[in-house]
């Protein structure tokens, strides 16, 4: 099969669903250009009143994108770096998200909020953001995290059909990862978790960037621990029957995930992993994430989100195992 | 305000050593010696450096991101080595390299920085209250890109401000374009001046690349301000040689900018101006002039080393760093 890269598979996703329906357009900052290459050549194509470059203006780009969906539009709202969405969160969580159910289902909102979110170049705290957490806390919105190219395209061409809005945050340090993605179109559905990598001794749940750092360190540690990868790919609609049928196998589970540790994805899907497969756990859940503090930028943003080593460390303590060093400690890529 | 020789030097040297400290910046970035990324000022330094350098040491500034700040710094006489090193995230650094790229330089009226576009604002905003109520004559001067005025909070902050009468100058680096987006497509109007009218305070237009007619624009509002007569909008048409932030594409929306086009903007060098016309008023001669160039370049060159020799911080700073005590 042929390979593509991430970015790539945004960019196809994005150029099929605009030529299948023509009331999907994007509106955003620079998407003519481009900030991560995901919009390239879509203005040659479509034309810039279908990719349409807009004012820094977070709020009117989100509330556009909310007024244009509710009459018949599906916009594709780019809001560039994940952290931009502080900017607009009126729009994004209590308009977007509470829309639909406060008019008593007469209006919908079939719009897709798209941003690149995560760390791992020290940009610091207001580039490097997985406002995840955030999101999932305001029901109404669901979340997409795609983990390759081949999830990056299916899971953003079912977010743009979908009738509800739609947070698809992809993650900046896979945009040059390359993965099979077939020339036929395909979509992926919401709510289906994928088992990313098999495993006996223990359960890693992760999603976006964490997905590779966890394959990584399961590969590292074959032999020694057999680590299961579950990539729920949308944490909301959430895939919890794959998850726990996965508990129910290795009893030992670990929620890795970049945002922040507290009131986090951990803290959530263990939860629900307690709630419904205690008496399957052979020990309390885990949980690896961001520290609690604003992300540092430069040498000591690494102390602050999740690394390889952080994870290797919480295999071996769930299963009372010796330490061990992995060759390569800390993750990501210097993007700029 | 009426400038002696020694003020037109002094914003000189201001001006040069913003030119050359970004020059070390894009080269020290370019050699991977920076922890972050970086926006240089290149061709619209004036703004900064005009906008400072008559400023009292106790008034406050929020920097715009050219430069991330180097200009405003440098006019302001704020501590750029500290600054630089912030950038190499050394312990060393304006911030301890916790940022990576933020200035902050409290005893110099920094009290810090943002990297979301249009927080500058609503800051500027509280620090002219404060201004206000400590009642010692100080002023809040922040500087914004043109695109940044698309940000609702430009409203709110200005409305505030004049509704007030806040000492605040609002400082409109205009270098035509926000990221690849020209803001001749991003704003109806040809100035951003005009927005002034709607809060019922003075906005003028200067040439941003002629250093001493942003610092005569912005030192008049400066005055204004202080004696009690509210914000002022100044709007400093400039330029920009470089793209918008170091190792991406140049674009005008899809389209590269031409490499002619940027040779033609560079025909406007504000350095290069002001040198002329110090030179033609006779304030100064080519040999004076080198001879500030030489101690810049002196100055820069004990900066990289400040810069190289600085430790990394210890993960052990941020312990306590959360909350003050
Ligand atoms: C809220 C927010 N939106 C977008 C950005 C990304 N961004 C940073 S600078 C910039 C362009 C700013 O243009 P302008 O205000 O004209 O300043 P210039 O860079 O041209 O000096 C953009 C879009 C950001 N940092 N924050
Ligand atoms: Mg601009």
């Amino acid at each position: 099969m042929r390979e593509i890269l991430y970015l790539q598979a945004i960019n196809e996703a994005l150029a099929e669903e605009m030529s299948r329906d023509e009331t999907v357009f994007i509106i955003g900052e620079s998407v003519q250009g481009s900030t991560f290459n995901t919009t390239v050549g879509l203005v040659q194509r479509f034309g810039p009143d279908r990719v349409m470059d807009a004012p820094i203006s977070e709020n009117g780009i989100a509330g556009a994108a909310v007024g244009a969906a509710t009459a018949g539009y599906r916009p594709v709202a780019d809001l560039m770096f994940g952290d931009f969405i502080y900017c607009c969160m009126d729009e994004v969580l209590l308009k977007a998200a509470q829309w639909h159910m406060l008019h008593a289902e007469k209006v919908n909102v079939p719009l897709v909020f798209k941003a690149a979110i995560g760390g791992y170049s020290g940009l610091c705290n207001e580039h490097s953001r997985c406002p995840e957490a955030v999101v999932l806390h305001h029901p109404g919105l669901k979340l997409v995290l795609p983990s390759d190219p081949y999830d990056a395209k299916g899971l953003l061409k079912t977010a743009i059909r979908d009738n509800n809005p739609v947070c698809y945050f992809y993650h900046k340090q896979l945009l040059p990862m390359t993965g099979e993605v077939p020339e036929e179109e395909y979509t992926i559905p919401f709510g289906v978790a994928d088992v990313k990598r098999e495993g006996t001794d223990v359960t890693v749940v992760a999603t976006s960037f964490q997905v590779s750092l966890a394959l990584g360190v399961a590969a590292e540690m074959e032999g020694k621990v057999s680590v299961e990868v579950i990539d729920p790919r949308t944490l909301e609609p959430l895939d919890l029957d794959t998850i726990l049928e996965s508990v129910r196998k290795t009893g030992r589970v670990i929620v890795l995930d970049e945002d922040t540790l507290r009131c986090g994805i951990g803290a959530e899907i263990g939860m629900q992993i307690m709630e419904n497969a205690f008496d399957f756990l052979d020990a309390p859940v885990k949980r690896v994430g961001a520290a609690n503090m604003p992300i540092p930028g430069g040498v000591l943003e690494k102390t602050c989100l999740p690394q390889p080593q952080d994870l290797a460390n919480a295999i071996t303590d769930l299963l009372g195992m010796d330490r061990f060093e992995l060759a390569v400690q800390t993750a990501g890529v210097k993007l700029l | 305000m009426r400038f002696k020789k020694k003020d037109l030097v002094r914003l000189y040297r201001n001006l040069v050593r913003a030119r050359k400290f970004d020059q070390a910046a894009i080269r020290l970035l370019g050699e991977g010696k920076f922890t972050s990324f970086f926006h240089a000022a290149y061709g619209g330094e004036a703004p900064g450096v005009g906008g400072t350098t008559f400023l009292r040491q106790d008034d406050y500034i929020y920097a715009h991101h050219r430069g991330h700040g180097i200009p405003h710094a440098a006019g302001k006489g704020a501590d750029l080595f500290s600054f630089m090193a912030e950038h190499c995230g050394k312990i060393t650094g304006s911030c301890k390299g916790i940022t990576g790229f933020h200035a902050c330089d409290p005893e110099y009226g920094m009290l810090g920085a943002g990297g979301t576009i249009g927080s500058a604002f609503p800051v500027s905003v509280g620090w002219g209250l404060a201004a206000q109520k400590a009642g010692k004559g100080q002023v809040a001067v922040c500087f914004f890109g043109d695109s940044s005025a698309g940000r609702g909070t430009m409203h709110e902050g200005m409305n505030m401000a004049a509704n007030w009468r806040l000492p605040v100058v609002w400082v409109c680096e205009n270098n035509g374009m926000g990221q690849f987006v020209p803001i001749k497509d991003a704003y109806p109007l040809e100035d951003i001046a005009s927005m002034a009218a709607a809060y019922g305070m003075p906005g003028v237009v200067v040439d941003g690349q002629d250093v001493v007619a942003v610092a005569e624009a912005v030192m008049a509002a400066v005055e204004r301000a202080r004696k009690g007569k509210g914000p002022s909008l100044v709007e400093c048409k400039c330029l920009r040689f470089r793209p918008h932030v170091e190792g991406a594409p140049d674009w005008v929306h899809a389209e590269v900018r031409p490499a002619e086009e940027i040779e033609r903007l560079k025909k406007r060098d504000p350095v290069t101006l002001y040198r002329k016309k110090l030179l033609k008023q006779g304030i100064l001669t080519e040999k004076e002039l080198e001879k500030i160039d030489g101690e810049i370049d002196a100055e820069v060159q004990e900066m990289e080393r400040f810069c190289e020799t600085g430790a990394y911080p210890d993960p052990s700073i941020l312990q306590n760093a959360l909350y003050a005590d």
